[in-house]
């Protein structure tokens, strides 16, 4: 895990939608379920009880089906949705504890949010919609200007800006919500499905700029999605909700060995475990010293899928080296062979 | 997928429609009777047998003409003028002398070129060339100050609406409360002809300019209240949460985002708002605003067709420039001729500064042109071969004798005395609690007895005779034109730009054509009511029946049934909500219309309220007639709307 740096903390959040919530709130508490508190009180439980934390620049993405609450987790951490009750903290500053103008502040510097239907404003040309934070800061025209442009020949889109974002394809548009929410050099970003949208073949294009955007930015991702390969893909941990709760929380390693219940299963069975889990996953760690011979050697960050070849061709087990070339572990075929025959039953 | 698959949808809506035949034909029919029967009876009773007995009309003339001399008397002394009405009036009569001596300080040549590039950069080259074309047959034809003057006070009244509606539109958007205060207002004002506007403001601050600009501005305020209000409320909410996530203050949302956003629904409440402006500063002439409305008066009370014909170009014109231009802001694409336009502007501006320290304010004498000697040629022709060809007993006279006197005549006196005024009030309660219910039958029932109280019941039935004749035309003709244009795209593609044409003109304006080849009379008022009322009768049926779901059309056609067939049983009953609305806007237009035409011996309310307006001894009673006419409007429209919602499907059960 990168920096060990605690940059969101979410503690005991609750969302209950309704005339009622502190009925439906008790009722919750005492374990009624959601369809029940509906029926009685009328209201209903977008989110229960969800702590986590995330760490700077770690992409912690939550995962669940349609109406799982999965939007109004994150609406309520950025407060577009007020939270029943719970604590979100946003670098050290209490969100919902703040008034309207620290709000106002958090959400001007620290927070920004990639929306699943772009949500652009038509009426001004790209740059200026990704100039649009700047611009309620009070950044002088010129200076806010000249960031845009920086950002949008970041995400590849130098030559649009005067274009309008109506004028641009579904996969350009998004990269110009991404621009617009970079552009306010914000520590958190929230991303709410933010591909789903997408063609799939622009999708995964999207997904691996994603990741090499990531890789030299470094911020803290809280990142929605309902595709669980996508989940897999992004993650560096994975929060599994269902009905406003989460189910599990872990690596994507975790979640596909050893799912916490039928419901996560049902997810980690159609898995492409192969091609997602990462040989740092399945090693084990060296316990004395570089190994001898002749042994084969292998990234960290490679694949099950290329591991497995050389586990074939050979009796012994691989070499995990990190980015220096050093060996930090061993790839045993029969953790592979676990893994990948447990997945496919 | 068939209809019968749609649960709330097509039976639930048909279901709507026999409600109101089954359970209430009985009833409602029983309840006429009776009314019958009682009225009959009290009329008996009542002094004066079906005439509305006079010793009960409560003089509410007299109080109105002792108020409108006390305030002459104390117009210079009293606090109501010295501290609030005189400084309105002052700052009102200071613009537009301001604005109308900027204008003439312009030279002339300024303004054609400055309306072509406008139209120009709004639409397209063709229209540029012919508003360019179009500002010069002003000049030509000798209107030029008289233009000037009605642009004047165009400017200012149009400037006061927009200052005063978008605030208030912004306002209502943002309050509930004052947005529930501000609609039944604003539905009350639009509901009422122009023309009373006119009274009530003579009344404070007598003729002249300042009460034209204060009723054009009531006049014209409510669409851009109302589509400031709609355009701010049907912002998408992902836009302001997109906005607030930046940390944007609600004031920055505002303005960055919600205006912007609702710009097109503005900029076309700011067109409504121009063109009712326009219609409106015409009629204004009636109380001295001057400019080319006053043309128009003036021949037309002298029966100088030419000349108002001429100066009702000149207004058409106006209309057709204004209208153009400003619809065309929201959309201004000029494209690659933005490089020949952003010279072109520049330089006019410049000619405008040169030009004006030149002193070239006066189109040139040389380029007048009239025409209106051939238009009395014309009318002179027409009266003797159209009028009545070769005394042959055929021609516009003799139609307009028939018809009055078979047709109007006969239903004024139906409604005014044939019918006794109980059994018309009874009526008007039944028809009311049909349509909607116990308050709305008592409020018809008040309003009705209020008409009588003030003196007014013989000339608002008049006025209602002549209303129910022009509505049946228009919609024995609107409908199927409607239906028509619903069914051929073409047919409506060829129609649209005439009816365009037809609505553009200010209502005043279409009384001068019409009395060319009807004389004066109640015929006039009748069709130019007809023509005025036309465009919307159409369009509400086109719209209707195109707003059918494609599939219950086509269910309908899977059973073999005709066209015909097809369009009784389906589209039109689908249609009916629309259909009412068609006959709710034909009643108001008419309405409206019909009021004007007292000015051309069209009688009834119109004329007593002209004639109000015109002799200073006559406003009370003016007054008076001003009042049955917004209560005569009040009941029609109230009507009408109830059976249109009567006739909405039930809200699906959800
Ligand atoms: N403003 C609201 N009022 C009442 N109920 C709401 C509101 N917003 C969301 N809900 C309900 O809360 C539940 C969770 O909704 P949410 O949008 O968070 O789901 P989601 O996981 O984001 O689903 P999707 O994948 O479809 O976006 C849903 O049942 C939804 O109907
Ligand atoms: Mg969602």
């Amino acid at each position: 895990m990168p920096g060990a740096v605690r940059t969101v903390g979410v503690s005991g959040l609750w969302k209950v939608f309704g005339r009622k919530p502190a009925e439906a709130l008790a009722m919750a508490r005492e374990g009624v379920a959601r369809q029940q508190i509906q029926d009685e009180t009328g209201c209903l439980v977008g989110v229960r009880d969800v702590t986590f934390e995330v760490n700077q620049g770690e992409t912690f993405v939550v995962m669940g089906l349609s109406g799982s609450g999965k939007s109004t987790l994150v609406r309520c951490m950025s407060r577009l949705v007020e939270p029943t009750e719970g604590r979100v903290e946003i670098c050290g500053a209490d969100l919902t504890a703040a008034d309207a103008a620290e709000l106002r502040e958090l959400r001007r510097h620290k927070i920004a949010m990639v929306f699943q239907h772009f949500a652009l404003f038509p009426h001004r040309r790209v740059v200026d919609n990704v100039a649009y934070g700047l611009e309620v800061q009070g950044v002088e025209r010129n200076e806010r200007q000249e960031r845009a442009r920086e950002l949008l020949s970041t995400v590849g889109l130098d030559g649009w800006s005067d274009h309008y974002p109506q004028q641009l394809s579904g996969g350009m548009q998004q990269r110009v919500g991404l621009a617009r929410a970079l552009a306010v050099d914000p520590e958190v970003l929230f991303f709410d499905e933010p591909f789903s949208a997408l063609d799939p073949l622009i999708r995964r294009d999207m997904q691996d700029e994603f990741l090499s955007l990531q890789e030299r930015l470094q911020r803290t991702l809280i990142f929605i999605t309902h595709d669980f390969d996508e989940a897999l893909k992004l993650a560096d941990r994975i929060a599994i909700m269902r009905d406003g709760a989460f189910v599990q929380v872990g690596t994507a390693a975790e979640i596909l060995t050893e799912p916490a219940n039928d419901y996560v299963r049902a997810f980690t069975q159609d898995a492409p475990i192969a091609k997602v889990l990462l040989a740092c996953a399945l090693m084990r760690p060296l316990a004395e010293g570089a190994p001898e011979g002749s042994w084969e050697r292998i990234s960290t960050l490679a694949p099950l899928e290329k591991a497995l070849p050389l586990l074939l061709a050979s009796p012994n087990p691989l070499v995990v080296c990190d980015a220096e070339g050093e060996p930090v572990g061993l790839l045993h075929g029969e953790d592979v062979a676990e893994v990948v025959a447990g997945n496919s039953r | 997928m068939t209809a019968i698959d749609v649960p709330g949808g097509p039976t639930a809506r048909l279901g709507g429609r026999l409600r109101l035949r089954d359970s209430g034909t009985g009833r409602l029919f029983g309840a006429l009777v009776v009314v019958f029967v009682g009225g009959y009876l009290a009329s008996w009773l009542l002094p004066g047998f079906g005439v509305f007995p006079e010793s009960w009309d409560v003089g509410f003339a007299e109080p109105i003409d002792r108020a409108r001399r006390w305030l002459i008397n104390n117009q210079t002394t009293h606090g109501l003028y010295t501290v609030f009405l005189n400084p309105i009036s002052d700052a009102i009569d200071a613009a537009i002398r301001w604005i109308e001596s900027a204008l003439a300080w312009l030279p002339w040549y300024v303004y054609p070129v400055f309306t072509g590039v406008g139209l120009w950069w709004a639409r397209s080259r063709m229209a540029g060339l012919l508003g360019f074309l179009g500002v010069w047959v002003i000049g030509v034809l000798e209107l030029w100050e008289e233009g000037l003057s009605t642009l004047a006070l165009m400017g200012v009244s149009v400037i006061i609406s927009l200052a005063i509606g978008i605030p208030l539109g912004i306002a209502a958007w943002r309050s509930d409360r004052f947005a529930k205060l501000l609609r039944p207002t604003l539905d009350a004002m639009q509901t009422m002809p122009g023309f009373v506007y006119l009274i009530p403001f003579v009344l404070l601050f007598g003729i002249g300019r300042v009460p034209s600009v204060i009723s054009v501005f009531i006049f014209a305020v409510p669409p851009v209240v109302r589509l400031t209000e709609v355009g701010l409320r049907n912002v998408a909410p992902s836009m302001v949460e997109a906005s607030e996530m930046f940390g944007a203050t609600d004031r920055q949302t505002l303005r960055l985002v919600r205006l912007p956003q609702a710009r097109p629904a503005i900029l076309a409440g700011v067109n409504q708002t121009i063109m009712l402006a326009m219609s409106m500063v015409v009629i204004a002439a009636f109380i001295g605003a001057g400019g080319l409305g006053q043309v128009v008066l003036r021949s037309l009370s002298s029966l100088h067709v030419g000349r108002a014909t001429e100066a009702g170009v000149a207004i058409v014109i106006m209309a057709i420039i204004l209208d153009r231009f400003s619809q065309g802001i929201a959309t201004a694409d000029p494209g690659r001729d933005a490089r020949w336009i952003r010279p072109l502007f520049g330089g006019t501006v410049a000619a405008a500064i040169v030009g004006g320290l030149l002193n070239h304010s006066a189109f040139p004498e040389a380029l007048n042109w009239q025409f209106a000697g051939y238009i009395d040629d014309a009318v002179g022709w027409m009266q003797i071969h159209l009028y009545d060809i070769a005394d042959s007993g055929i021609g516009t006279g003799p139609f307009s004798d028939f018809v009055t006197l078979n047709l109007v005549s006969p239903l004024r006196e139906l409604f005014s005395s044939a019918i006794p005024w109980p059994v018309m009030i009874g009526i008007g309660v039944v028809l009311g609690l049909a349509a909607r219910g116990i308050r709305l039958g008592l409020g018809i029932g008040a309003a009705l007895t209020l008409i009588g109280l003030l003196g007014t019941w013989e000339n608002a039935m008049d006025t209602l005779a002549q209303v129910v004749v022009a509505v049946v035309v228009t919609l024995i003709i609107g409908i199927p034109l409607g239906i028509l244009a619903a069914q051929r795209d073409r047919f409506q593609t060829a129609l649209n730009p005439f009816l365009d044409f037809l609505q553009t003109i200010p209502s005043f304006v279409l009384l001068v054509p019409v009395i060319m080849l009807f004389h004066v009379g109640r015929i006039p008022g009748i069709i130019a009511s007809i023509l005025y009322a036309l465009p919307a009768a159409v369009h509400y049926t086109d719209l209707g029946l195109r707003r059918v779901p494609h599939e219950i059309g086509e269910a309908a056609d899977s059973f073999g049934s005709t066209r015909l067939q097809r369009l009784r049983k389906v589209d039109l009953p689908l249609a009916a909500p629309e259909l009412m609305v068609a006959i709710n806007q034909t009643i108001m237009l008419v309405l409206s219309m019909v009021v004007i035409a007292g000015l051309v011996g069209g009688g009834g309310l119109g004329f007593e309220a002209v004639k109000g307006l015109r002799r200073s001894d006559s406003v009370g009673s003016g007054f008076e007639a001003g009042i049955a006419i917004v209560l005569l409007a009040g009941i029609l429209d109230r009507l009408t709307r109830a059976v249109a919602d009567r006739l909405r499907p039930p809200p699906a059960i959800a």
